[in-house]
């Protein structure tokens, strides 16, 4: 109950004209810095940050959480539209929304991303509102050996991304592995696969790889076969809108990618892109249309997309309560409250209950106002693709190139960026799948840090994966994932025979 | 997945199959130079050597494939456009280590893509690139203050 | 956390740009200052305060903060060395996390191939608990390493960094062996903090400021402060105090490109003197929470001599840098 006249009293903040007015500006500004690929709501709170110095605490708050939720919007058009995801979180999305956009289903791929985003960020909005104090001693109690279980649960949902060959889906997998080798190990302080070049030290970047296979090795890819396979792209097949099929096939996903998104958002070391990719495999699991998966189904988009912007608001968890920052925004945000001397923390409820409260509930406004400002728009956006294809991959390639450039101007970067391209050329060429390589480069060193921090805390026990209870169940999920699709298969083979 | 009936064997298969076997051992040499240096670290040579045995076995599978002729039918290939977007790209690289600015270099990654693509207007498509690039160049660094790599003609706006 | 580091990155170019329409009309000095990592971090705030400082008071008329992110500085340093030689307005950033990070990336550029300008700030590394730890003093820490120094795992930043050579450093003081240390580096963000917040290890090293919030509100216990005996406070302990020998500052400072002639060099150890005197840079001092520890000239170039020096022993005491 406390919860609720808290709440009251932060809307009656949010709601005074001057700080809906920062909440709109942060929306707008965050919606379009997500648009971009390379560039994100981190940068733009970063870009921010001296500007809004001399203004009120509270109003520059609202701003950047309004940027921050504008941001996940924003990462998903890309991703849908041409296949760049700004952001590594929405790589997940990319995977059916862009297939869904080029067949002629832009419109409604669009209209589930920001439809499953409000719905995600308002429950996961509630949620941290009500649930913030008991998430946290739950995340805090997270141990290395506990996150390090719960990779191998998204190792074991990865082969949902494999399409038809293990063979080629393990390939593609141990090829981001690879990747996720190169750098400095933090563990040991030694580089690997470095080869003494000093750009190479900082670790391969998400969005780098991302970018390359996805958006360049795509052009390379469709301008070799141009003269076999000419490409038609239809803006708009069907409605524009979602049918009432779509609706039906859409909220549940939404529901489960909240389900997975806010929890582990709000874990210290969770992350945005393992719960995307935890509801795409869910949602290919449980589909009633398998046959649609990697054609353009629906709850590909919808799942991931509710999952992503769950997780923003997880993160807000550990920083509001702890002062945790556990993403690059999160990050900028408490720099942001630093500079008004305010630190986030387990006193920053008790001492500035209207701020926090205040912030909580522009982030039911700032949601709210996403949807109004986003669906008109679905119609615009889907409009790009009836630019000219020579225009359409020329601008692709331009906006790729443009984002690695503005986030690191050295040419070492784009040289890599160019490599990806040409591997996701030739991994399309030869029917590897893509996603399980980036998956890879992203669950490999978490996975391998944790199991070695988990093993240095015990002295070298395997058994502390068993005794902590997470970690457990977790490794018990994990297994009953791996071995339930060959039961089942054993069964309906024994059914089959019955029958 | 097989698609072709006649299972000839796939050189290119097994091309990828060898590359992936020179990537292991790669890895397994890196790996050779790496030291544990905390007692009770797994050490960072853990995580390269399964990578590394892995690769090595997917190499042997992927073989397999290749030699039952069981990859996917290919489309014949046309180098020219691929040739044209690495070439643009190339250029833009180039442009930026020598310090020639992005302008330049994206107007041309912007042409060599669209002529790539079919069509037939690379001076057009170069002003309409640069015009672009003029566009970027203001979003970012006038208007969010971004430094993007400079050259002669950054320096006359 | 590359793209937290490159995030970061780019703002600090963007708040450089922000910052630079301060100027000042009296000023004649045009500085360029590079921050060899990404914004955010230390480094990248030092510069952006300096360009703050340098053109709000009149002492430059511009300065222009660039990023050379990377390799813990070892890009930023190489490019100062290699293609600033001998440019009189150009500054770098760096800190005692360079010393130690050139010698772990085999960096073929060092330190002595710039020219020390100036120490600006310090902050000092904090050990803590966990509120309901049995361990009280840094005695106790000390005796509980001395007896198994497995036993006592420790949470902080990456293997190489200031934490982890102040934890060997901690080690050796209490009279254990330092290469035995279970030091357990974590990725930034907040990382460490939550593991030690749950308890899963001993202790904790970072900067002061990392844990500041967490010992007010009671979740950690602060065991002490890596200060000088005689700066301890009764809310801030020094753990020189309680006997054990470990005093190491996390510092920043500025060094200039080699083959700078000595006007050049006096012009910018000048500029470096008044900023650290103005009342603008005092004002960020304060409102960043950084200690004052500003020294220039040939005293910070044999500071800088002495921590290359002692840090080069203690990494190579835990293997990190080959004698």
């Amino acid at each position: 109950m406390e919860a609720f006249v808290s709440l009251a009293n932060g809307l009656s903040v949010a709601i005074q004209p001057m700080n809906l007015l920062f909440a709109l500006i942060g929306v707008l500004l965050g919606t379009a810095v997500g648009v971009l690929p390379g560039i994100g709501p981190a940068l733009t709170v970063a870009l921010l940050l001296p500007v809004t110095f001399k203004l009120d605490p509270a109003g520059s708050i609202i701003m950047f959480a309004g940027i921050y939720y504008g941001g996940m919007y924003g990462g998903s058009t890309t991703a849908i539209l041409i296949n760049t995801p700004g952001e590594s979180a929405s790589m997940a999305t990319a995977l059916e929304g862009n297939k869904m956009a080029k067949a002629g289903r832009g419109g409604p791929a669009l209209a589930t991303s920001a439809i499953g985003s409000f719905v995600a960020g308002t429950i996961a909005t509630l949620g941290l509102t009500f649930l913030a104090p008991y998430l946290v001693d739950i995340a805090v109690s997270f141990g290395p050996e506990d996150y390090f279980a719960l990779m191998c649960v998204a190792f074991v949902t990865v082969s949902a991304t494999f399409g038809d060959s293990p063979v080629r889906g393990l390939t593609s997998l141990f090829i981001g592995l690879t990747l996720g080798l190169v750098g400095i190990d933090i563990l040991s302080g030694q580089s690997r696969l470095s080869f003494g070049i000093p750009e190479l030290y900082d670790n391969i970047e998400v969005t780098t790889l991302a970018v390359g296979l996805f958006a360049v090795g795509e052009a390379l890819y469709v301008a070799s076969r141009r003269h076999v396979h000419e490409e038609r792209l239809e803006a708009v097949r069907g409605s524009l809108w979602m049918t009432k099929e779509d609706w039906k096939r859409s909220w549940k996903p939404w529901l489960r990618g909240t389900a997975f998104g806010f929890p582990i958002g709000a874990l210290p070391a969770g992350g945005a892109e393992i719960p995307t990719f935890l509801s795409y495999s869910t949602e290919k699991r449980l589909t009633k249309y398998p046959e649609e998966f990697g054609k353009g189904a629906i709850e590909g988009v919808a799942g991931p997309e509710a999952a992503n912007n769950a997780s923003a608001a997880g993160t807000l968890v550990p920083l509001l309560t702890l002062g945790l920052p556990t993403s690059a925004t999160a990050a900028m945000l408490l720099a942001g409250f630093q500079q008004y001397g305010l630190n986030p923390g387990p006193l920053l409820f008790a001492e500035q209950p209207n701020l926090v409260w205040g912030l909580i509930a522009s982030l039911f406004i700032a949601n709210g106002m996403l949807l109004v400002l986003n669906l008109p728009l679905v119609g615009l956006w889907v409009r790009l693709l009836a630019i000219p294809q020579p225009w359409l991959y020329a601008g692709i390639l331009v906006f790729a190139t443009m984002g690695t450039i503005a986030a690191n101007p050295s040419p070492v970067e784009l040289i890599m960026l160019t490599v990806f391209g040409v591997l996701g050329f030739l991994m399309r060429r030869f029917d590897f799948p893509i996603a399980p390589v980036v998956v890879g480069l992203i669950l490999g060193p978490i996975a391998e840090s944790q199991l070695r921090r988990a093993l240095s805390i015990s002295l070298g026990d395997p058994m502390v994966l068993l005794q902590s209870p997470i970690s457990a169940t977790l490794l018990a999920i994990a297994l009953i994932a791996l071995i339930l699709p060959f039961v089942l298969k054993g069964l309906g083979r024994f059914k089959a025979v019955e029958d | 997945m097989t698609s072709s009936p006649q299972r000839r064997i796939d050189v290119a298969g097994l091309v990828i199959a060898l590359i992936l076997l020179g990537l292991a051992g790669l890895i397994w040499w890196d790996m050779t130079k790496l030291q544990i240096l905390s007692p009770y670290d797994l050490g960072p040579k853990v995580m390269p050597i399964i990578v590394s045995l892995g690769l090595t076995l997917l190499a042997v599978g992927n073989a397999i494939g290749a030699w039952k002729g069981d990859l996917p039918a290919r489309d014949s290939l046309d180098w020219k456009p691929i040739v044209l977007i690495l070439g643009g790209l190339a250029c833009l690289i180039a442009l930026i280590a020598i310090g020639g600015g992005f302008m330049i270099g994206t107007a041309i990654l912007f042409a060599a893509t669209s002529t790539a693509f079919g069509r037939r207007a690379f001076l057009m498509d170069l002003l309409i690139g640069a015009a672009i690039a003029v566009l970027i160049y203001l979003l970012f660094a006038k208007l969010l203050t971004l430094s993007l790599p400079a050259g002669p003609l950054e320096h006359l706006l | 956390m590359t793209q937290f580091r490159k995030g970061l990155w780019r703002s600090a170019l963007a708040a450089a740009a922000v910052a630079g329409f301060v100027t000042s009309a009296a000023a004649q000095m045009e500085l360029k200052i590079m921050a060899p990592a990404a914004p955010g971090g230390g480094w990248d705030q030092t510069a952006r305060s300096m360009q703050q400082a340098l053109t709000q008071s009149g002492i430059a008329k511009s300065v222009q903060v660039t990023n050379v992110p990377g390799a813990g500085g070892s890009i930023g340093i190489a490019q100062l060395v290699n293609n600033s030689k001998g440019d009189g307005s150009q500054l770098m950033v760096m800190g005692y996390v360079m010393v130690g990070a050139l010698l772990t990336n085999k960096s073929p550029i060092t330190l002595d191939q710039t020219t020390p300008i100036a120490r600006l700030t310090a902050e000092y590394e904090a050990i803590v608990v966990p509120a309901d730890s049995p361990i009280k003093t840094a005695k106790d820490l000390a005796a509980a390493i001395k007896a198994d120094p497995a036993k006592v795992t420790w949470a902080g930043g990456s293997a190489g960094g200031v934490d982890h050579i102040a934890a060997a450093l901690f080690a050796k003081a209490a009279g254990a062996d330092p290469t035995k240390i279970n030091y357990i580096p974590f990725s930034g963000g907040g990382e460490a903090l939550a593991a030690i917040l749950g308890g899963k290890v001993t202790a904790g090293i970072s900067g002061y400021g990392e844990f500041e919030s967490q010992i007010k509100a009671g979740k950690l216990r602060l065991i002490g402060l890596t200060t000088p005996a005689g700066k301890a406070t009764a809310d801030l302990p020094s753990i020189k105090a309680q006997g054990i020998d470990l005093e190491i500052a996390n510092w920043r400072a500025v060094v200039a490109p080699p083959g700078i002639s000595a006007d050049q060099k006096k012009a910018l150890t000048d500029a470096m003197d008044k900023m650290a005197k103005s009342k603008e840079w005092q004002e960020i001092l304060k409102a960043k929470g950084w200690e004052d520890s500003y020294v220039s000239g040939d005293a910070f170039a044999k500071i800088l001599a002495e921590e290359q020096a002692r840090t080069k022993d203690v990494l190579t005491a835990v293997g990190l840098v080959k004698s």
